[in-house]
């Protein structure tokens, strides 16, 4: 189902959105970022590059919550899970490279094991995303991950901007239940709009972007490439901290913690937190020893559980190419330069061979 | 929607028992659940233990899947919540979630000689298959088991072990030799090679400390041992015990799921990051 | 001006001489005009050094970790290391000196002067009026009191003032007193009043219910990515108090150490444990903040925490008459005390 809207009535569209909670990008404390709307007072106006946090948090917040404990010793403790009430909340201007990225949290929240709490945030999300037309920027690489600036994947609704008026797609029967909530503020398109739009997204497609190349190989050639001394050497300037994997789309690791409020009778709350494999200590055992203690082996961690593990068990690159972690990066670390690097140095030999 | 996967259920502590003394202390604990709410498992799986306010914990559950009354796990002392669990007393409840990961594919060994190689704290994960197959003894042909402590103290399960003796060969060892004791001194692997077991129809099954489990396999490939012959367990630094916190990787695998149980043939595939 | 082939010379010499093991110093990076950090060994590296206005990192930062690698194989290198050092980096070598640290001889500090120009605040750059599109830049370079940014379309002059970082505005120290050599002059540069951001922000925030409001906001937004913490040179406690989870495990720590190890701050990123966080890496950095900016620069999501760190550097030279990193010959800050140190606000 494709239809018109006139820019100046997204925001009647959005009013009309009731039963729905709605966010949009806003440029608040020097940042991009989703904020809600306040239908009344606030003016939509979707000219934003990219968030700086990718919509992930939604259905993956930093803090949840999952129950509180109360135990008097001896006794069995009475466990009060939190599992947040399952609402209808629409995210508006997400670019494509964040489309993908939901499915890919979905794989991994809500296959094997379904994962309560995400799937209470995730299921009524959704995504009406935002075509990319103007040239991408510098750390973009969404073509060569599969990606394109006008992918539909995880959204759904797909607006593409025509100037004065938007195109609007509806992906999935969640976006058409939205679209439909405009009524008569949408028109049918003419053979210009679909021609405009046609012109948009093909110049859209042709923007030129950095790459990772061949990746048809990258998995193989990752592998192949375990031991290579490129790991470390390419690491070296890591300062671990977690900007790359918070502000990625697909990056889902987090930490459980107990978080107590008083002792006698012991209360408090089990919690669970973003964290990253680039911690220093986040694979450390309790022995002390720790499989990944060197800056190396948490770069090899980062780049291949995208570009090789993940495709080996879902047959899909982990990685949408949004750029936020080349972008972000204190220090310069570049994903695309990492791979294209040791995915082209010669073979080595495969240790653990026995 | 199903079950809440993050929700432990509960547990009742009812036995407790001192195996191993001192700095690395080892206790055995044997766990009841409450009310109806339970679960089974099979040979190798483990489960999530929570001490409320602490944290959780992923240990294999020790005892046989044919034993239904508790789950029994032998815990050593290591950090936050284990020396927590050595702060519990009989009755105390904990939770327990599960049973996670893969198990030992005991049903496929029927008829052959089981050669079963352990070190430290490594009997536990591997004990089920013990049990399971001295109770359905007439399945497995020649049982054997090796199994070593740095010193006699060291030496957990001593009573199950001497009941064994009657229905397999129990081979025991300690690092450092101390007055009295008469079986072999030196390291578990030395004492796998002194015995040179068959591997004809043999499976090998082993779990204990990394470097001993590095040189038992070693050997048990020298004896003529095939990789897919051999079967350990390996662990890592485990949260969620679900796949989904990113922790447990060797590779592709979350070990929390695809393991802890692998064959040497399928776990010399993994990178070597363990 | 600093020639940058003066630099790359010297760096060059030094270890084709072999008097340094290793040159910590910039390069061009892959993303665009943004230099990087690096570490080069052979001397036909040095040709990758560069020096622009994008040289904004604090390399002390590479000599911790340096020092720390040695002291988990419990050695000493034999050679020094070499560092290029801007004004600010000095004054973080001379408190890692002062802390004892490392040894001044395993150091061998090349200075740079900013001169009258300090390096480039790219948020700055991308809200200028000149509109000059950062996605497009290839570099920057100094040019007197300006920079020049350069795209595949051409040049772009700006003057440096209004595209400075706010810290080097109103920094006092641009030349780097503490060096083994230096290039370029010293010049003095009188951009900005000190701490002019932190008085701005007093004014805009008099009350404090108001100023309070503002930092609650801004605590609530913190992700606790902790890269505030990572990129600072003085934060390098292994066990930093405010992580609960961070703990140096030895092969000998006791089962007891751990269960034992307190819980100051959760790690989730609740706004009250987010507020304990931040204000206590404030005051442990108090006296040894040399205000190299790049924790806010480093931060996504903007929190100002300039604010917190300068104030108390304000406090440090206005009660104690002490700055932090001037010299190697006094002691730090919260380790030593004078007879005379105030103590009318002691109530």
């Amino acid at each position: 189902m494709e239809r018109i809207l006139d820019k100046g009535q997204l925001g009647d569209w959005i009013a009309a959105l009731d039963g729905w909670e709605v966010f949009a990008p806003v440029l608040q404390d020097d940042v991009w970022s989703y904020q809600p709307v306040r239908r009344a007072t606030d003016s939509v106006r979707l000219n934003h590059p990219n968030t700086t946090q990718p919509p992930k948090n939604f259905a993956f917040p930093q803090r949840e919550v999952f129950f509180t404990f109360e135990q008097i010793k001896g006794e069995a403790p009475r466990l009060t899970p939190l599992v947040p009430k399952s609402e209808q909340r629409v995210i508006f201007g997400v670019r494509p490279c964040d489309g993908r990225g939901l499915p890919r949290m979905d794989r991994v929240f809500t296959e094997q094991f379904e994962d309560t709490y995400y799937q209470a945030r995730r299921e009524q999300l959704a995504y009406v995303g935002l075509a990319c037309n103007q040239p991408p920027g510098r750390n973009c690489f969404c073509k060569s991950v599969g990606g394109s600036p006008v992918s539909r994947e995880g959204l759904d609704v797909l607006m593409t901007d025509l100037g004065d008026r938007y195109l609007l797609l509806a992906v999935t029967a969640t976006g058409e239940t939205l679209m439909r909530k405009a009524g008569s503020l949408l028109a049918e398109p003419t053979g210009v709009d679909r021609g405009e739009a046609g012109r948009v997204h093909l110049a859209a497609i042709t923007h030129p972007q950095r790459a990772v190349s061949n990746t048809t190989s990258v998995p193989a050639r990752l592998k192949a490439n375990f031991t290579s001394p490129l790991w470390e050497e390419l690491a070296k300037p890591c300062i671990s901290c977690g900007i790359c994997t918070f502000l990625c789309p697909t990056c889902h690791c987090f930490d459980i913690n107990d978080e107590t409020a008083g002792s006698v009778p012991l209360r408090g709350s089990r919690i669970r937190t973003w964290d990253t494999c680039q911690f220093p200590d986040f694979t450390m055992h309790s022995s002390g020893h720790n499989p990944r203690g060197s800056l190396g082996t948490r770069l090899r961690q980062r780049v291949c559980h995208k570009f090789q593990y993940f495709h080996e068990n879902f047959g899909m690159f982990q990685c949408t190419g949004c750029g936020r972690c080349v972008t972000g990066c204190p220090v310069g670390i570049d994903i695309i330069t990492v791979v294209n690097q040791v995915a082209s140095a010669a073979d080595l030999p495969l240790t653990g061979k026995g | 929607m199903g079950d809440n996967i993050y929700l432990p259920k509960l547990a009742r502590v009812i036995h407790i028992k001192e195996e191993v003394p001192g700095e690395r202390a080892i206790k055995t604990f044997r766990l009841e659940f409450m009310g109806d709410d339970g679960f089974e498992h099979e040979c190798g799986q483990c489960a999530m233990l929570s001490i409320f306010g602490q944290g959780e914990s992923m240990i294999s559950i020790a005892s046989s899947p044919l034993v239904t009354d508790y789950k029994q796990f032998s815990i050593m002392r290591a950090g936050r919540v284990t020396s927590a669990f050595h702060s519990l007393a009989v009755g105390d409840v904990v939770g327990i979630r599960g049973p996670y990961g893969n198990s030992f594919p005991v049903d496929d060994w029927r008829g052959k000689n089981l050669v079963f190689i352990g070190g430290g704290c490594g009997l536990a994960p591997i004990w089920p298959v013990i049990q399971t197959a001295v109770t359905k003894r007439g399945d497995f042909k020649n049982i054997s088991v090796f199994y070593g402590g740095r010193s006699p103290r060291d030496i957990m399960y001593q009573v199950e072990l001497d009941k064994l003796r009657s229905t397999a060969e129990v081979h025991l060892s300690v690092d450092r030799v101390e007055e009295g004791w008469q079986e072999f001194c030196g390291f578990v692997p030395a004492n796998l090679m002194s015995k040179a077991p068959s591997p004809d129809n043999a499976i090998a099954i082993t779990c204990g400390p990394p470097v001993m489990i590095k040189f038992v396999i070693q050997n048990l490939r020298s004896l003529g041992f095939r990789d897919d012959q051999i079967y350990t367990t390996i662990e890592n630094k485990m949260k969620c015990a679900l796949g989904k916190c990113g922790r447990c990787n060797v590779g592709k695998d979350y070990v929390c799921v695809k393991g802890p149980v692998y064959s040497w043939a399928d776990l010399k595939e993994l990178p070597p990051e363990y | 001006m600093i020639n940058p082939q003066d630099l790359r010379t010297r760096a060059r010499d030094l270890l084709a001489k072999g008097e340094v093991r290793a040159v910590i110093g910039y390069r061009r990076g892959s993303r665009g005009m943004a230099a990087e950090p690096v570490v080069i060994t052979r001397p036909d590296d040095a040709n990758s050094l560069v020096w622009d206005p994008t040289c904004v990192h604090n390399l002390a930062l590479y000599l911790v970790e340096d020092c720390k690698q040695f002291a988990k194989v419990h050695q000493h290198p034999e050679k020094p290391i070499a560092i290029v050092a801007k004004g600010c980096d000095a004054r973080a070598i001379v408190v890692l000196l002062q802390e004892n640290y490392f040894k001044r001889e395993d150091v061998y500090i090349i200075g740079v002067s900013c001169e009258t120009v300090g390096v480039l605040d790219e948020r700055k750059l991308a809200h200028h009026p000149a509109g000059v599109d950062l996605e497009r830049l290839e570099s920057a370079a100094f040019a007197g009191d300006d920079f020049v940014f350069t795209t595949a379309s051409g040049e772009q002059r700006l003057s440096a003032r209004e595209v400075m970082a706010d810290r080097c505005l109103e920094c006092r120290n641009p030349f780097p007193k503490t060096n083994n050599v230096v290039f370029g002059e010293e010049k003095a540069r009188t951009l900005a009043a000190p701490f002019a951001a932190l008085v701005r922000f007093e004014k805009e925030t008099s009350t404090q219910p108001v100023r309070w409001s503002f930092w609650n906001h801004q605590f609530e937004r913190c992700i606790r990515c902790f890269a505030c913490r990572s990129v600072c040179p003085m934060c390098y406690c292994d066990e930093c108090v405010v992580d609960s989870i961070a703990f140096a495990v030895m092969p000998d720590t006791t089962a007891e150490e751990k269960a034992n190890r307190v819980r100051w701050i959760e790690r989730s990123a609740s706004r009250s444990d987010n507020i304990g966080y931040h204000m206590t890496r404030a005051l442990h950095l108090a006296g040894r903040c040399i205000d190299c900016g790049e924790c806010e620069r480093v931060c996504p999501v903007h929190i100002p925490l300039r604010l917190l760190n300068t104030k108390l550097e304000r406090d440090a030279r206005e009660k104690f008459g002490y700055e932090p990193g001037a010299s190697v010959e006094i002691a730090s800050f919260v380790s030593s005390f004078r007879d005379d140190d105030p103590n009318d606000f002691i109530r």
